[in-house]
């Protein structure tokens, strides 16, 4: 923008600063509240009396209480991690978008009351969250908790803050599109993508529905989002943030352009493969597992590219890293960017991942990225902004320096301690006896061992929320001791200049595009086609790889001038992001959800379950189970020789939502059913210490609250429409059925003389009959139903050989040597007759 | 400027201003490029050797059944050894060896107080535990030395009312010890 031209005017801009102060406070406020929920929920993972008994100490002994359900585990850690991915990274970016938005495109953005309802909308959501949480209301899937009124919230906001930002960039008066702009654009897309397909479901009252993908298919959708969650709600978004505010706090030219276009393209074209290595060595075809490798070992140099783009923009200007805290965290915080896009290749690696997965390690990955990497780059940028938006200096240099050191320490301490804790608790959980046919650790000591490296993890995590309220402390004193400031720029406008003005013809017709297309075609193709025509295929690849570099370094001048020219067209190039990343899933999940269901099950076929035994299931899935117990038994013998027989496909082919878990602070699920008797469970759940050494909180409220019954009918109609074969009944026998079994439990139970506990006031059970009707009605009866139908399946025939089945062309995971030919998945006419429990034992 | 027309070496840096940001037009590291061409041959080199070569590589599915074969056969061996070397009168003695109770005791502290009870009377507390009490006379499934044997090793008939299989996590030679154990505090 120069004022040479000569029919520019000149006009005045006052850009609006007011909704970047409030989404920057937001994010304080919200990001001390998600450190808080983690600190606590690390200290319960040492002190399981953290689940609630500690209110016996501070009331007194006026509250008693083994546990309170709205502070448990299971039920926190979803509040943990959506309030610091949504609530402080997603308010942190929004401040980042909009500053830098208006300035990049010299102009306020498109309408102020869209920015209003978007910063007012994403609050509401996030209090909405905070309530239903805790209060058991959830989803089942990581990331995704949030029940549906809720997801069409969030879409609505979403669309509204897409809406703004692009007519923003329509009427920009900055002829092309910054490389910050571009990282915008694809989060915009993708997040919107993600969310939608995740978020599918159907719902069976106003706070629950069934998502409508299960097993494999929804591990796969859900890894796919919860990958790329990562990739585009807490990478691509601060990659633009670093490319506008670490060049101005710098005060230095970018290192590359060509290196932000090459890594930019690579990274949301790669990003979306990876999903799969979150879901290796299980049940999950093989040729997925494999493109999840192979995508997150190309991913790396993508990653780096980001990380050296701003290393070296720094080159001339490393004198400020002793002097400007905002350098300090930038750096900081783009090195452990490098470091855990290093280190996600690395676990993707599936012999590391058979180590490494489901222990702590990955925890401390995770936090080296949110914490390092985004934790870092916002409070440097807040810093930047403070006194930009308050027209004051930084209250106390020296106080945003101790904030560096004491977060810095956290973070080491957090992911160095749990390096040692993933690792000791690997080995210890494959350790095998001289003979090499059975584990030799209980799982409760695999955890023991770990305890004090969990407890350093949790004296990190609180070093790093002292370092933040510093951070808070000294925003306030800034923003106190200053006034709000908006600031007015006077520009130059040329009503001549050419945006916007390309053709589509000339964006998609040229020969950059047309030989990326039918490169990725013929790649394409290579992964599908039978043998021989597949290799046929890849001849064609190469060659048109080949030939494109020859035409590139032939053709460089109109390469380039094309893609500057797309630059200065923000549709094209947001039509061109969406492709890239549509591919990925498109490709991994088509296949995978057209198949029909009854080819995917190689040789088992999960048993239907009983009403009371879903009513049970979505108990265990409200309490948040599956944040500490998987229920997938990999490929891997000291899985084998630890929880039986490895999952099969078909074992979770009827779950929605899938629980094969992420993480194992408990032992493993899949085989639970029939281990142990109901009373064994009645107790463990009333008082896990009865293993000792365990950390399991309590579950007293299991034992009082009921079991909803009505709602049956709702969820099983649900389920029938999802096309799980439950026989048909009408509501009043699904009912029955329920009642009867939960009756049958309660009596075994009566039985074994287990304690029954009434509320104060209420009266004692009598006799056997009245202490089993009292107990048949509790949430305890239906989860234990669930818990003992866990692992049971039905044999499938194969009525045909495997040899004999010819890969037909385009016929997805035919690279699948182990799939057997199913018949279609039999009609269950009738549930099992009840069996009366009632204990036979002489 | 045209790359072509400048000295190799030279840094070129693009006009265009955003907001007071330029941009350096740097090669990019070669290292770098290295790293990104590697893995992507890597990815194609290794497709084409799993998928489409006319050899087979094993699954991980064929893998760890081959595994899991080895390893029950040698479990099998190992039973069968332990089982031809005791009986009840061996078990027996076994309860008057001190070393052998003080590895059962270990065993039993370990895995079975939870539903047995510290004191084998299935109590704790007050509370009554899943198990049954080991030290009244009344032996469900047979008060032989090996009848015990047999339901630790293998569980009992209906493990949703009653004892869970062993063998999975002890050894046959641990179990006659625990067996000894229990044997030894039979009054």
């Amino acid at each position: 923008m120069t004022s040479d031209s000569p029919n520019s005017k000149k006009v005045t801009i006052e850009f609006d600063d007011q909704i970047t102060r409030w989404f920057m406070v937001a994010s304080i406020g919200w990001g001390v509240v998600a450190m808080l929920v983690g600190v606590l929920i690390a200290f319960q993972l040492n002190f399981w009396q953290m689940n609630g008994k500690f209110f016996e100490v501070i009331t007194f002994g006026y509250f008693q209480t083994d546990g309170i359900q709205y502070l448990t585990f299971g039920r926190l850690r979803p509040l943990h991690t959506n309030a610091a991915i949504f609530a402080f990274v997603g308010n942190m970016m929004f401040a980042g978008v909009y500053y830098s938005t208006q300035r990049l495109c010299l102009t306020r953005m498109f309408s102020d009351k869209l920015s209003k309802i978007h910063f007012w909308g994403w609050q509401s959501i996030i209090v909405f969250a905070a309530i239903t949480l805790p209060a058991g209301l959830t989803r089942g899937k990581e990331y995704a908790e949030l029940i549906w009124p809720i997801n069409i919230m969030v879409v609505v906001i979403w669309v509204v803050f897409a809406l703004n930002f692009f007519l923003t960039l329509k009427i920009r008066r900055e002829k092309s599109l910054y490389v910050a702009l571009w990282f915008y654009i694809a989060t915009i897309i993708t997040v919107a993508m993600l969310y939608i397909v995740n978020h599918l479901q159907i719902p069976t009252s106003l706070t629950h529905a069934y998502p409508v993908f299960a097993g494999v298919q929804d591990a796969l959708v859900q890894w796919w989002y919860g990958h790329n969650a990562v990739a585009f709600f807490l990478t691509t978004p601060i990659l633009g943030i670093m490319y506008y505010f670490l060049p101005k706090a710098a005060n230095r030219p970018v290192y590359s352009y060509r290196l932000s276009i090459v890594h930019f393209w690579s990274l949301v074209f790669i990003y979306i493969w990876a999903g799969p290595h979150h879901l290796l060595n299980t049940a999950l075809p093989q040729w997925l597992q494999m493109l999840g490798v192979f995508f997150s070992l190309m991913l790396w140099a993508p990653s780096w590219g980001g990380m050296l783009n701003g290393l070296l923009t720094l080159r001339g200007a490393w004198d400020k890293l002793r002097t400007e805290p905002v350098i300090k965290f930038f750096v900081v915080g783009i090195t452990f960017y490098g470091m855990s896009t290093f280190e996600g290749p690395l676990l993707s690696i599936p012999t590391v991942s058979a180590l490494a997965h489901y222990t702590d390690w990955i925890i401390g990955h995770v936090h080296s990225g949110t914490l390092g990497w985004n934790g870092f780059m916002a409070a440097g940028m807040f810093y930047w902004l403070a006194p930009r938006l308050w027209g004051k200096k930084l209250w106390s240099t020296n106080l945003a320096n101790m904030h560096f050191w004491i977060g810095l320490v956290g973070i080491l301490l957090y992911v160095s301690s749990l390096w040692f804790a993933g690792i000791i608790q690997g080995l210890m959980l494959n350790e095998t006896d001289a003979t090499g046919t059975r584990v030799v650790n209980e799982f409760v000591q695999t955890v023991d061992k770990i305890s004090l490296l969990m407890l350093v993890r949790a004296v990190g995590g609180t070093l790093y929320l002292v370092g933040f309220v510093l951070l808070v402390v000294n925003i306030w004193k800034t923003a106190r001791s200053g006034a709000p400031v908006n600031e007015t720029r006077e520009v130059f406008e040329d009503p001549a200049m050419k945006k916007d003005a390309m053709t589509w013809k000339a964006a998609f017709r040229n020969e950059p595009i047309a030989l990326t297309f039918w490169g990725l075609f013929f790649g394409i193709l290579w992964f599908f086609l039978p043998p021989g025509a597949s290799h046929m295929a890849l001849l064609v690849t190469l060659g048109f790889v080949a030939y494109a570099v020859i035409q590139f370094k032939k053709n460089t001048q109109s390469w380039s001038s094309w893609y500057d020219n797309l630059s200065e067209n923000y549709l094209p190039f947001s039509v061109l992001v969406l492709i890239a990343v549509v591919l990925g899933g498109a490709i991994q999940i088509i296949p995978t959800v057209t198949v029909n269901r009854a080819m995917n099950v190689e040789d088992r076929l999960q048993s239907v379950y009983t009403p009371l035994e879903l009513a049970g299931r979505d108990i265990y899935i409200s309490e948040g189970c599956y944040n500490c117990h998987s229920q997938m038994i990999r490929t891997l013998v000291p899985d084998v020789l630890r929880y039986g027989d490895y999952s099969r496909l078909g074992e979770s082919i009827y779950d929605h939502p899938f629980q094969w878990g992420s993480k194992r602070t408990g032992p493993d699920l899949a085989r639970e059913g029939g281990k142990r008797s109901d009373s064994w469970h009645y107790l463990h759940m009333r008082n896990p210490r009865m293993n000792p050494g365990s950390r399991m909180p309590a579950y007293p409220w299991l034992f009082q609250k009921e079991t909803k019954f009505k709602d049956l009918p709702a969820k099983v109609a649900v389920q029938q429409r999802l096309g799980v074969p439950f026989p048909i009944m009408t509501p009043e026998e699904i009912e029955q059925h329920a009642r009867e079994q939960a009756l049958g439990i309660a009596e075994g139970l009566v039985a074994e003389q287990v304690k029954i506990e009434v509320p104060k006031g209420e009266k004692e059970p009598g006799n056997e009959a009245e202490a089993r009707d009292h107990l048949a009605g509790k949430e305890i009866i239906a989860i234990i139903a669930y818990l003992q139908k866990l692992g049971s399946f039905e044999e499938v025939v194969p009525d045909d050989a495997p040899e004999k089945i010819e890969p037909r062309i385009f016929k997805p995971g035919i690279p699948d040597k182990q799939r057997v030919k199913a018949p279609s998945a039999p009609a269950v006419t009738s549930l099992p007759d009840v069996q009366p429990t009632l204990a036979t034992q002489p | 400027m045209k790359p072509s027309d400048s000295n190799k070496n030279d840094i070129i840096l693009k006009e265009h201003v955003y907001d007071g940001i330029q941009e350096y037009d740097q090669k990019l590291p070669n290292w770098w490029l290295f790293t990104l061409y590697i893995t992507i041959v890597w990815f194609v080199f290794a497709w084409v050797a799993y998928y489409q070569l006319p050899f087979k590589m094993p699954t991980p599915h064929e893998k760890i059944d081959s595994q899991m074969a080895l390893i029950e056969n040698k479990k099998q061996e190992e039973l069968e050894t332990m089982m031809a070397s005791i009986n009840n009168e061996s078990l027996q003695e076994m309860s008057l060896d001190m070393d052998h109770t003080a590895s059962g005791q270990a065993i039993f502290e370990a895995k079975c107080i939870a539903c047995h009870g510290q004191d084998l009377s299935a109590m704790m507390g007050g509370i009554k535990l899943p198990g049954v009490a080991l030290i009244d006379d009344e032996w469900l499934y047979g008060a032989e030395p090996l009848n015990i044997m047999e339901i630790v090793t293998n569980g009992s008939p209906d493990v949703t009312k009653g004892m869970i299989a062993w063998n999975t996590q002890l050894s046959p030679a641990e179990i006659a010890q625990v067996v000894a154990y229990i044997l030894s505090k039979q009054s």
